[in-house]
């Protein structure tokens, strides 16, 4: 049997010569990288790189792909946040709610986790507006704390700071030091401070 | 003689002529009934045929395009052979009854339905249904959430369904029998009246299925507008 230690050390992530092809081009090759559970991890590289497609691959949305993707976790245990997130038609509160309602938890569970949430990404006072009349910022921290309600395993990030402010990326950056046990891919076109992902897989180079 | 008629029929309608009313009530009823058994089935087959993949799914989608147009005399004339003595529903005695009519006009409308649901689940937003995936909706709560974003254009196929079943006539004509007080819709009512010479009263009986059928129409062209919002 396995030690606790062991486990917390093996790559939950391994990605040996990956490569993704549409119409016969390329659009994402990655060399050989691995992630160990409970880190964060940078994605970085240029407009065209292949950052959204390698997330689509590890969110399990993507499954034409050479090479190999191993993942420790299953499609249940992870959160993809696309780069241009989709809300549902409703409130900021049925959103943040949706994927416990999903897992089944309980109605006063459910509330006081994504009233949580809420706070954590500064939009509680949004919690009964349609998300029609969202701003860019607030659509966006909306899906953020949507996805990091269900704290899950691994959490899928595309470009996660796009269209929002400084005082917005404070909030968002602070809010995914809570998800200290999730493993944690953030892509984004220019490099991620260093505390905030110290590895980094470089994409288009 | 169109004038005399529309102002017969304003007198018709002003003083609530009992088999006028009869025959819209009725054509009401007809449609309302077969519009909502036929969305119950042709919403769920529309959303099956957007989201599952399966060999021949195409060839099936196919067929219910081809389906709408199909004419309505056709149908009757199929629903005639099924319901009539020898017919494999021939033990019902349902021939001549309003609920021949309905099982004619559900035969016309789930075509409809299907089609216009399976177009606009289709034509959702990828993120709708990775998002729905990826925050581990079950297929409950993920069919639930496909229908919520569609619908609009969902409320658009039944009333599409809606109006072509409430003006149609070959169905209710072939399968209903256009029996006074029984099976008599307004459509069958019209035809008569005309034929008999009774001009007003035909003429009456097409200003309420005009006014209905705008009604609807309104309703199509304001949905459609919201559809075409939500869409941008």
């Amino acid at each position: 049997m396995k030690s606790s230690a062991e486990s917390k050390t093996r790559p939950v992530i391994t990605l040996s010569n990956l490569t993704v092809t549409k119409g016969g081009q390329i659009i994402c090759q990655t060399n050989d990288a691995t992630v160990a559970r409970g880190s964060t991890v940078g994605i970085t590289g240029p407009n065209g790189s292949g950052k959204s497609t390698l997330m689509r691959v590890l969110a399990g949305l993507e499954t034409d792909y050479l090479g190999s993707c191993d993942i420790a976790f299953p499609l249940s245990d992870r959160v993809f946040v696309h780069q241009s997130p989709y809300l549902f038609d409703g409130t900021v509160l049925a959103n943040v709610e949706y994927g416990l309602r999903a897992k089944a938890v309980s109605k006063p569970a459910r509330r006081q986790l994504a009233q949580l949430w809420m706070k954590r990404f500064s939009i509680e006072h949004l919690a009964g507006r349609s998300v029609s009349s969202l701003s860019g910022g607030e659509r966006r921290r909306t899906a953020l704390a949507r996805a990091c309600v269900l704290e899950p395993e691994l959490l899928l990030l595309d470009e996660p700071l796009a269209d929002l402010d400084a005082a917005g990326a404070d909030c968002v950056l602070a809010a995914l030091h809570e998800l200290s046990e999730s493993t944690i891919l953030i892509s984004s076109p220019t490099p991620l401070a260093k505390e905030l992902a110290p590895q980094l897989i470089l994409l288009g180079q | 003689m169109i004038r005399e008629g529309f102002q017969e029929a304003l007198k018709l309608l002003l003083r609530l002529d009992e088999a006028v009313i009869d025959a819209a009530t009725r054509s009401l009823w007809v449609s309302i009934v077969a519009v909502v058994f036929a969305s119950a089935l042709g919403i769920a087959i529309g959303l099956l045929l957007a989201r599952k993949s399966f060999a021949g799914r195409s060839v099936i989608v196919v067929l219910f395009r081809v389906g709408m147009s199909i004419p309505t005399v056709l149908i009757g004339l199929l629903c005639y052979g099924l319901l009539s003595r020898r017919g494999a529903l021939g033990e019902f005695e349902l021939l001549y009854t309003t609920w021949a009519i309905v099982l004619g006009e559900f035969f016309l409308a789930v075509p409809i339905v299907v089609t216009l649901t399976h177009g606009a689940i289709s034509r959702l937003d990828r993120r709708v249904f990775e998002t729905a995936r990826t925050l581990g909706a079950g297929a409950v709560q993920r069919s639930m959430t496909y229908l919520r974003e569609a619908r609009l254009a969902i409320m658009l196929a039944v009333l599409t369904a809606f109006s072509r079943c409430f003006t149609e006539l070959g169905i209710a004509m072939m399968v209903g029998g256009n029996i006074t007080g029984r099976t008599r819709t307004l459509t069958t009512a019209t035809a008569l009246e005309t034929a008999r010479g009774e001009f007003a009263s035909g003429v009456a009986m097409s200003l309420i299925l005009l006014t209905i059928a705008l009604f609807v129409t309104l309703v199509m062209a304001l949905l459609s507008r919201g559809t075409e919002e939500a869409d941008l």
